[in-house]
């Protein structure tokens, strides 16, 4: 089984991810996910491919220490990051959190928590590349 | 030595992923930075948060061991 948090360059699938979630309890009464995407379009400009850098082995632990975090905040049963890095297209995965509880609240709240955490304490940083050029993307609120 | 690491945006700036920068016994996290911002002073602009051996660091006084391995880091944007 792969591991439940992971940084790849690869796609991933979400069914695979939620199969794995759902496995590891049968107490588990509720899953929540977020699937981020890229968009073609940003700041009104077209955006063709977007590129990701990151500081692979802090962000890898820091992924790790919100997986643990939101299990402890929210009591999960278990949870899942996968966030790609690499270069991607308009339409293409990024980012996929899942949050297994025991109901759906916890789970719901939980993976709204994750990926607001992430965006605040991973160090991972996109770069858009348009037509016209490229800019490293200044996060949004 | 210190090696200290950029990525993206600051990288950008910069023109370069990592440097290496002198140890001397007491130096801390925040001398590394006031001695590298002093030379990339647009790079350090958008330098927002620290990091020391891949842990957040928030004390910049905080002392630093030799072969530490450092970051200085803009805002992220994944997700």
């Amino acid at each position: 089984m792969k591991e439940s948090v992971r940084i790849q360059q690869e796609d991933f699938s979400q069914d695979e991810e939620i199969r794995a979630l759902q496995a590891s309890s049968k107490r588990m009464g509720g899953i929540a996910t977020f699937l981020g995407c890229a968009r073609d379009f940003s700041e009104g400009r077209e955006v063709s491919e977007i590129s990701f850098d990151a500081y692979g082995s802090m962000a890898l632990s820091e992924l790790k220490k919100l997986r643990n975090d939101a299990i402890e905040k929210y009591s999960l049963l278990d949870a899942r990051i996968v966030h790609r890095i690499g270069t991607v297209k308009g339409g293409d995965n990024i980012v996929f959190i899942a949050a297994g509880a025991e109901h759906r609240v916890a789970a719901l709240e939980a993976c709204r928590w994750m990926i607001d955490e992430l965006k605040q304490r991973v160090p991972i940083w996109q770069k858009e590349i348009t037509p016209q050029g490229e800019a490293w993307v200044t996060p949004h609120p | 030595m210190i090696k200290v690491l950029f990525f993206g945006p600051v990288a950008a700036r910069i023109g370069s992923n990592q440097m290496m920068v002198a140890f001397r016994p007491g130096i801390r996290l925040q001398d590394v930075r006031d001695e590298l911002a002093a030379q990339y002073p647009q790079a350090f602009e958008i330098v927002c948060f620290a990091a020391a051996n891949g842990e957040h660091v928030r004390d910049m006084s905080l002392p630093l061991t030799d072969n530490s391995e450092v970051a200085f880091m803009a805002k992220f944007s994944g997700g």
